[in-house]
C-alpha cells in the first residue's frame, strides 16, 4: 500500500468521515436539477469563502483605530506589496456576493423552491441576505472615509427617528455620542466576529437542510405540492430518474465557481479597491458622500420619499418586507411551483428588478443633489454668452454667484434638482420669471432676501435670452392688451401672434 | 474498517434513557441544568449592562463648550468653525473635531447650527452669495436662519443652545444631534426671518411648503 | 479553488507591471486644502464665471495677457481672497470666509501667469495703471463717454447701441470703477471688445481719460438701480 493510502486509512479510522460525505456527495437527485440555474447557491458560498480569506488577510494589517484606519488603508493601497489587490478582491467579492445572494434568492422564488418541505431552508437564506447585507453595510463603515463617517451619520439619522429610545438607540449604535473610535470598535466586532459568525453557522444549517432534504426538481406546470405527497414523488424522481450530485450536477457548480472568482478578480484588478476617499474628519464639509453599489437604491428611495412619509417607511416598511419573505413559505408552502403558472410570483420579480434597477441607475447621477460646485466649476456654454448685453452678461455672473446653477443646469453641465433653463424664456415671461425668482416655488427657496433688485433685473434679463433656435418667447397676451390702452386685437389668430416677445 | 467501534443503534439509546428516566442520576441531571440556567442568567446581566453602557450612562451627552471669542465673529457673517467634542478619546483622532456654523445675525445675537442635515445627517454647505445652506445628499435646502427652504427635511437645521459668558461664546453640544435628542426642540417664533420668508413660512420646522 | 490559486499565481507574477486599478500614488481624494493643481483649482472655483480657458466667460477674461500685465500680484491675490467690493465677485479666501488657503489663492496666481501671461505684449509701450491714481473728473468723463463709448453702447440707456447698454442702472449698480477701469483698459479679445488703444478712433485713451470716464459712468448709477417702480421703499433691506 502507498504511503498516502496508509496515512489516509489512519486518518478516517479515527474521524470517520468518509461515510457521512460519501453520503452527502453521491446522494442522487433529480435529473433535472443538474441545470445551470441551480449554480448560484454554491457561489454564493463559494464567494463567502473567498470573502472569508481575503478578509483574514486584511485583518493581518489592519487596525480597527480611529485615527489610524485611514492611514492603514492608505498603506495597504501603496506599500503592502499588492495590498491593494488584496483590499479590490474583497471589495469586488462584497458586490459580487450581493449580487449573486440576491440572484439565487430570485431563482429559488421563481422556481418555488421554498415550498414544503424547504421552508425553513428558505427562512435561513432570508436571514443570509440580511446577513450579507448586513456585512456589506459594516465593510463599508470599517473602511473609514469620508462615505464611510456620513453613512454612520445617515444610519444614526434613521435610528433617531424610532419614536421614544430612538435617542438611546443611536447612542448605543455609535457607542457613544457620537461617531467616533468606539463606532469603529464596535462595527469591527460586527463585521469580524457576530456577523460572520452568525453567518457561517447559518450557511452550514442551510446547506445540511439541502442535503438532507434534496435539491428542489426542475418545477413542471400542473406537478402541485401536496405534504402528504410529495416526500414520496419526490425521492421517486431522485431514484428513478436521478443521477448521484457528484460529479453529475456538481461541474457545473465548479466551473461556475471558477468564472465568479475569475470575474471577481478581474474587476479587481481592473477597477481595484474602493477608496479609501477623504479622511474621516466631518470638519472637511465640502464632501459629497455616496453610499456603495448594494445601497444606492436606498438612496434613490430617501431623495424622493415625501418628507411626511418618510419615518413611517423608514420604521414601517422593512419589518413588513422581512415578514413578508419570513411568511411567503407559510402563505404559499403548497401548490404550484411553475414560474408559468405563478403570474403573480413572475410580475413581483420583474416589478422588483426594474426598480431596483432604475433606482440604482438614478442613484448614479443623483438628479436631487446640488452639484456643490457647480456655480465655480461650471462655465456658461459660449452659445448662451454670445451677442448678450453687458446687463445679461451680468445677469449669466449673477446666475452663476448666486448658486442658480447648482440646482439648474444650462448646456448640460449643471445641478439637476431643478428643470434645465436651456429654453427657459420659452416657457416662463419675463413677469413669471422675476416671480419664480423672488418668491421660490415648487421645490425652489425663495430668492427675495438675497437678491438685490438690479442682480434680480439682471438675472432675468439673461435668463429671458435663453430661447435658442429661434424658439418664440413665452409672451404675456395681456401685456398688448394693456399697451393698447385695453383695446382687445380684433383677431386673437392673427398669423404670427405673440411670435414676437413684447418687451 | 471492520474495526470501527458501532455506534449505539437507536433501539439502545432509548433503553439507557429509559433505564435513567426517573433516577437519581436524572434528578441531579435535572439540578445540574437548572444551576447553569441561573448561573446564564447571573452572568447575562453584567454583559447586558456592557452592551447598553453607551445608553446607560446617561440619557444625553450634553456640556457647554467654548468657541472661543465671540467679538470674532461678525454680524452678518456666518462662519464655519469647528471644536473637540467634550466627551472623546485620545484614540478618536479627527471624528472627535466636531464642526458647527455660527451665524450672528446681528451684534451679540449668535444662532448656532449643527452641520447635520435635519433629515438624514449629511454635512450641508453654507453658501454665503446665496445666504443658502444646500445638503449634498438628497437636496435639502435651508435659509440663512436656518429654516427649511426646500428638499425632504421636515424642519430646519439643528441649532445648539448659546450662552456667553466673559466674552466667550459657548455651545451646548457633546452628542450627534439627530429627531430624538434635544437637538430636536426648536422653538418657534420670533427668530429673525426675512420679512418675504415669514410671510411665506410663518414658523420654520413645520411642514408647510414654501409658497406656490 | 484550485483555479482561485492559478489566478492569484498569475496576478503574483503580473504585479510587476502595472495593473489598470492600482491605486495611484497618493491618496484618492486629497483634503480639499492639498489641492494644489492650478488646473483643479481653476476648473473647480473660476471657471464657472471665467470660462474654462479664461477665455469665454460672463465675467473678465482671466487669460488675457493685457490684464496680467497691468495687475500686480498682490492685487490678484486681494481679489481672489477677499473678492471685490461691489461687484459680484466673492472672496473664496478663508478669511473671507471661502475654501482657499493662502497657498492655493498663491497657487491660482502663479499658475494663472505661467498660463496665460505673455512677456511682450505691450511691445514697448506703457499701458495706464490698473489702480486709478487721482480721483476723476465726472464732467470731462460724460465727454469721453460721448466720444469713445456712445458709438456702440449708445448715449442713453433707452437708446443702446450694437454692444448694448452700459449706463442701464442695474449694470452699473452691478459693477464698480475697478470693473470698469480694468475693461477699458485691457479689453476682452475673447468676444472682440477693444483695448484702451482702439477704444477711441485715431489714438489711444489716456489714463486721466480712463478715470474720469470710470467715475462720470459710476455716478451715473441711478438711486434705485433695478427697481421697478422707483418710488416705493424695497421689501426687504438687502442683506449684503
Ligand atoms: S441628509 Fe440632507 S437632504 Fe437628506
Amino acid at each position: 500500500m502507498p504511503w498516502y493510502r496508509r496515512t489516509y486509512d489512519w486518518l478516517e479510522r479515527r474521524l470517520q468521515l468518509e461515510g457521512p460525505i460519501k453520503d452527502a456527495v453521491l446522494h442522487p437527485v433529480p435529473k433535472s436539477t443538474a441545470s445551470w440555474w441551480y449554480v448560484f447557491g454554491s457561489a454564493s458560498a463559494v464567494l463567502l469563502v473567498l470573502q472569508v480569506v481575503t478578509g483574514i488577510l486584511l485583518a493581518l494589517v489592519y487596525s480597527p483605530s480611529a485615527s489610524h484606519a485611514w492611514n492603514i488603508l492608505q498603506v495597504l493601497n501603496q506599500q503592502v506589496p499588492l495590498g491593494w489587490f488584496l483590499r479590490a478582491m474583497h471589495g469586488w467579492g462584497s458586490n459580487f456576493m450581493v449580487a449573486v445572494v440576491v440572484i439565487h434568492m430570485a431563482q429559488v422564488f421563481l422556481f418555488g423552491a421554498y415550498k414544503f418541505p424547504r421552508e425553513l431552508t428558505w427562512i435561513i437564506g432570508v436571514f443570509l441576505l440580511l446577513l450579507t447585507l448586513g456585512m456589506a453595510f459594516t465593510g463599508q463603515v470599517l473602511r473609514f472615509d469620508q462615505d464611510a463617517y456620513w453613512g454612520l451619520a445617515i444610519g444614526a439619522s434613521i435610528l433617531g427617528r424610532v419614536p421614544w429610545i430612538g435617542g438611546q438607540l443611536v447612542h448605543l449604535m455609535l457607542g457613544g455620542p457620537i461617531i467616533n473610535g468606539a463606532t469603529l470598535t464596535r462595527f469591527f466586532a460586527l463585521h469580524v466576529f457576530i456577523l460572520p459568525g452568525t453567518l457561517l453557522v447559518l450557511t452550514v444549517l442551510h446547506v445540511w437542510m439541502v442535503v438532507k432534504l434534496g435539491i428542489n426538481e426542475w418545477p413542471m406546470p400542473g406537478r402541485l405540492v401536496r405534504r402528504e405527497t410529495y416526500i414520496q414523488e419526490y425521492n421517486e424522481l431522485a431514484h428513478k430518474d436521478g443521477l448521484p450530485f457528484f460529479p453529475g450536477a456538481a461541474w457545473k457548480d465548479a466551473y461556475f465557481a471558477a468564472a465568479i472568482l475569475l470575474a471577481v478578480a478581474i474587476c479587481a484588478a481592473i477597477f481595484g479597491p474602493y477608496g479609501p476617499t477623504g479622511t474621516p474628519d466631518p470638519t472637511v464639509i465640502n464632501t459629497v458622500p455616496r453610499p456603495d453599489p448594494p445601497f444606492l437604491w436606498i438612496y434613490t428611495v430617501l431623495s424622493y420619499l415625501p418628507p411626511e412619509m418618510e419615518t413611517p417607511f423608514l420604521l414601517i416598511v422593512p419589518p413588513i418586507a422581512i415578514a413578508v419573505l419570513l411568511g411567503l413559505p407559510f402563505v404559499a408552502g403548497v401548490g404550484e411551483k411553475s414560474w408559468w403558472r405563478r403570474p403573480v410570483a413572475v410580475f413581483t420579480v420583474m416589478f422588483l428588478a426594474v426598480c431596483w434597477a432604475s433606482f440604482t441607475h438614478l442613484a448614479t447621477s443623483t438628479p436631487w443633489s446640488p452639484k456643490m460646485n457647480a456655480w465655480s466649476g461650471s462655465p456658461i456654454p459660449t452659445a448662451f454668452l454670445e451677442h448678450r448685453t453687458p446687463l445679461e452678461r451680468q445677469g449669466a455672473n449673477v446666475f452663476q454667484e448666486k448658486q442658480c446653477r447648482n440646482c439648474h443646469s444650462i448646456g448640460g453641465s449643471g445641478g439637476e434638482r431643478g428643470p434645465a433653463l436651456d429654453d427657459v424664456a420659452t416657457r416662463l415671461t419675463e413677469d413669471q420669471l422675476i416671480r419664480q425668482v423672488l418668491l421660490g416655488g415648487g421645490n425652489m427657496p425663495a430668492y427675495g432676501s438675497t437678491l438685490s433688485p438690479p442682480e434680480t433685473t439682471a438675472l432675468v434679463r439673461f435668463l429671458n435670452t435663453l430661447h435658442p433656435n429661434y424658439q418664440p418667447a413665452a409672451s404675456d397676451a395681456s401685456r398688448a392688451v394693456a399697451e393698447q390702452g385695453g383695446v382687445p386685437p380684433a383677431s386673437t389668430v392673427e398669423p404670427g401672434n405673440g411670435q414676437h416677445k413684447t418687451q | 474498517m471492520d474495526e470501527k467501534l458501532p455506534p449505539p443503534s437507536p433501539h439502545e439509546q432509548e433503553q439507557l434513557l429509559e433505564r435513567d428516566r426517573i433516577s437519581r442520576r436524572s434528578f441531579l441531571m435535572n439540578v445540574g441544568l437548572a444551576i447553569n440556567a441561573a448561573v446564564g442568567v447571573l452572568l447575562a446581566v453584567p454583559v447586558v449592562a456592557y452592551i447598553l453602557g453607551p445608553v446607560m450612562r446617561r440619557r444625553e451627552y450634553l456640556t457647554w463648550v467654548d468657541l472661543g471669542d465671540a467679538a470674532k465673529f461678525n454680524p452678518g457673517e456666518t462662519k464655519l468653525v469647528s471644536f473637540r467634542n467634550p466627551f472623546t478619546n485620545e484614540w478618536d483622532g479627527e471624528t472627535a473635531n466636531i464642526p458647527a456654523y455660527v451665524r450672528t445675525a446681528a451684534p451679540g445675537r449668535y444662532t448656532v447650527f449643527a452641520v447635520n442635515c435635519a433629515h438624514l445627517g449629511c454635512p450641508v454647505r453654507w453658501f454665503s452669495e446665496s445666504q443658502l445652506f444646500m445638503c449634498p445628499c438628497h437636496g435639502g435646502v435651508y435659509y440663512a436662519d436656518g429654516s427649511r427652504a426646500s428638499g425632504p427635511p421636515e424642519r430646519g437645521l439643528f441649532e445648539y443652545p448659546t450662552k456667553i459668558e466673559n466674552g466667550h461664546l459657548l455651545i451646548e453640544a457633546g452628542q450627534m444631534p439627530t429627531l430624538s435628542n434635544r437637538a430636536a426642540v426648536r422653538p418657534c417664533g420670533e427668530q429673525s426671518q426675512p420679512t418675504l420668508v415669514k410671510r411665506i413660512a410663518p414658523c420654520p420646522g413645520t411642514d408647510e411648503p414654501t409658497i406656490g | 479553488m484550485r483555479r482561485f490559486g492559478l489566478v492569484l499565481l498569475a496576478t503574483t507574477a503580473l504585479s510587476g507591471c502595472h495593473m489598470p486599478g492600482q491605486p495611484q500614488p497618493g491618496p484618492e481624494v486629497p483634503r480639499p486644502e492639498a489641492v494644489m493643481s492650478f488646473a483643479q483649482l481653476y476648473g473647480e472655483n473660476c471657471s464657472g464665471c471665467h470660462g474654462a480657458d479664461g477665455r469665454n466667460g460672463s465675467a473678465m477674461e482671466l487669460a488675457n495677457p493685457l490684464y496680467l500685465a497691468i495687475i500686480d500680484d498682490a492685487a490678484l491675490r486681494n481679489i481672489i481672497t477677499n473678492g471685490e467690493k461691489g461687484t459680484l465677485m466673492p472672496g473664496f479666501g478663508n478669511a473671507a470666509g471661502g475654501n482657499l488657503t493662502d497657498e492655493q489663492v498663491n497657487a491660482l496666481v502663479s499658475g494663472m501667469r505661467a498660463k496665460w501671461a505673455k512677456p511682450n505684449v505691450l511691445s514697448g509701450m506703457t499701458a495706464p495703471a490698473w489702480k486709478a491714481s487721482h480721483p476723476g473728473d465726472a464732467t470731462r468723463g460724460a465727454a469721453v463717454y460721448a466720444q469713445a463709448c456712445a458709438r456702440c453702447h449708445g448715449n442713453t440707456p433707452q437708446k443702446p447701441g450694437p454692444a448694448g447698454s452700459i449706463l442701464d442702472g442695474s449694470f452699473l449698480a452691478l459693477v464698480n470703477d475697478q470693473t470698469i477701469r480694468t475693461i477699458v483698459i485691457a479689453g476682452r479679445d475673447d468676444i472682440g471688445q477693444p483695448d484702451w488703444r482702439n477704444v477711441m478712433p485715431g489714438r489711444a485713451l489716456t489714463d486721466a481719460e480712463i478715470t474720469d470716464l470710470s467715475v462720470w459712468l459710476i455716478a451715473q448709477t441711478p438711486p434705485h438701480p433695478g427697481h421697478p417702480y422707483p418710488g416705493t421703499q424695497p421689501l426687504a433691506p438687502h442683506t449684503r
